[in-house]
């Protein structure tokens, strides 16, 4: 049986949300990722593929390549043994109502996901925060997941595309505004700051 | 399907109406949290995750203080704490009164009966537990808190308090901060501690360490100190035999194995050293000194011979072992 619980990521379309799991997958020293994509109409699909081809498969420009949970069987050594969990790489969130039923259904099971995971890695375009209106440097989607499941210890607001221009000005607004949650700058495309990430997931998993 | 959306909604229905896109997933998640929560399936799984905090470091923690030789009382204590948060947390949900679960402690006993190892444990199961966030120990002494001049002693103990945030901050050999009297400023630091006892309160976990009779005298000349200290854990000394047990702990761990002759001397040794010294005796302390000093004169007897064989270098014997 797939375990439900585990480490979620989250946040809206576009943020690198795919891309920072496979990468993720890839530090802790995997060549291939098992992935299980569980499509909201039928039983759970598991597929072994390099990593290199999801990131060409499973990655892009466009919104919503990730049509549902995608899961991801990682181990972390944990005390003297070894701890497996999923990864789960979720549907990005919108605002507003979403034309296709597919995307509202996978967006459905985000939340589930989000509710019932130990640890919540909530993604945002750092590049994008600053030139957001003036007030809150969050959307309202992204308000609404920090509040949703910013209390529990095991949350953490990743900051991505830190290798864009204006993403340090970003991730400065965002430490300054979200003061008492634990904030990590990183680049998923470079591969930078995934190591304090995993010390994060280590240590709340 | 017609459903209300003021009333309070399972989990499902929600998900439900996001999918059937009557509403946002912003509004999904505003009205997941209004629910009955513990009527539903998922947010019971997500609260019992909590409750249990990290199950591989709690057990490792608890381990290690079941292999603590003796400190039968103590261990039983630890265990009743652990039950208490975890009981405390669940009482909590379901909207009970609860009482604070941060416990700062006094551990009273004499040098070497385990008070650091059982407080450094203790941090590690309030962190497992997640009653604390980080669980370390800072260990501090007087000299560590007390400043020489006016206003120099608060900013030093508010110092080691930032260090032990989060964690456990273990003052030890306590009583030595009331030595002095009145003008000390032994007492500005006791009350800097005090002050941040209010202050911080869910956010460290002060233990007072020393021997008994100086302790219990500490306590009784800061009046509404002992009340602010729930735990009170008494260490008494050891027994020869466990001792003997600890010293054969100490040798197993460092790979060596002690010849029965050597055992026995071991033992006969410990207990001269008692008897000659009962007051400047280091329990488990004088123990370690006895073990690291046998693995020097087995090194020393060694390094003469040819080529030892893999059980020379492993045995200790009774030559070996010398008194203080």
């Amino acid at each position: 049986m797939m375990a439900v619980t585990g480490c979620v990521v989250v946040g809206k379309t576009n943020v690198g949300k795919t891309l920072f799991a496979l990468r993720f997958a890839a530090m802790l020293g995997r060549r291939d990722v098992a992935l299980t994509f569980r499509p909201s109409n039928g039983a759970d699909v598991r597929r072994s593929l390099p990593i290199e081809v999801g990131v060409s498969t499973l990655t892009g420009d466009e919104p919503h390549l990730t049509r549902c949970v995608q899961s991801l069987e990682l181990t972390l050594p944990k005390g003297k043994g070894k701890r497996t969990f999923a990864l789960m790489d979720t549907c990005g969130l919108v605002e507003g109502i979403h034309p296709e039923a597919d995307v509202r259904r996978a967006m459905a099971q985000t939340l589930a996901a989000v509710r019932d995971a130990d640890v919540v890695l909530h993604m945002v375009d750092a590049s994008q925060t600053s030139n957001a209106s003036v007030g809150s440097c969050l959307g309202p989607v992204d308000a609404q997941v920090a509040q949703f499941a910013g209390m529990r210890s095991g949350y953490a607001l990743l900051a991505n595309k830190m290798d864009l221009p204006g993403a340090a000005e970003g991730l400065r607004r965002l430490r300054s505004e979200l003061t008492g949650y634990t904030i990590f700058g990183i680049s998923a495309l470079k591969g930078q700051g995934l190591k304090e990430v995993k010390q994060f997931v280590w240590k709340h998993l | 399907m017609k459903t209300s959306m003021r009333g309070p909604m399972s989990d499902e229905q929600i998900l439900e109406l996001l999918t059937e896109g009557r509403i946002t997933a912003v509004q999904a998640f505003a009205m997941f949290g209004q629910g009955d929560r513990d009527t539903q399936p998922g947010r019971r799984q997500g609260s019992a995750a909590g409750v249990n905090g990290d199950q591989n470091e709690l057990a490792a923690a608890l381990k290690e203080l079941d292999e603590l030789i003796g400190l039968a009382d103590i261990k039983g204590l630890i265990k009743e704490i652990r039950a208490f948060v975890q009981i405390q947390r669940l009482r909590q949900e379901m909207g009970l009164a609860t009482q604070a679960t941060v416990m700062h402690a006094v551990f009273s006993g004499n040098p070497g009966t385990g008070k650091t190892t059982v407080a450094r444990i203790l941090g590690r199961v309030y962190a497992a537990l997640g009653v604390l966030p980080k669980g370390h120990m800072v260990e501090v002494e007087r000299a560590d808190l007390v400043g020489e001049y006016i206003g120099h002693t608060a900013n030093k103990t508010r110092e080691q308090i930032k260090k032990a945030m989060g964690g456990v901050l273990f003052v030890d050999e306590a009583y030595s901060l009331a030595r002095g009297g009145e003008k000390d400023f032994g007492k500005e630091a006791v009350d800097t501690l005090v002050k941040a006892m209010e202050d911080h309160k869910d956010e460290f976990v002060l233990v007072l360490a020393g021997y008994r009779d100086e302790m219990e005298s500490f306590l009784q000349m800061n009046p509404g100190l002992r009340s602010r200290f729930p735990l009170h854990l008494e260490f008494s000394d050891y027994t020869e035999s466990e001792l003997l047990s600890i010293a054969e702990q100490m040798f197993v761990k460092r790979q060596y194995e002690l010849t029965a002759r050597a055992r026995i001397k071991l033992a006969y040794l410990i207990e001269k050293e008692r008897r000659e010294a009962p007051y400047t005796f280091g329990n488990a302390r004088t123990v370690r000194n006895l073990v690291e000093k046998s693995v020097r004169r087995q090194a020393l007897r060694l390094v003469e011979q040819d080529r030892p064989s893999r059980d020379d270098l492993m045995s200790i014997r009774s030559e070996d072992i010398i008194g203080g």
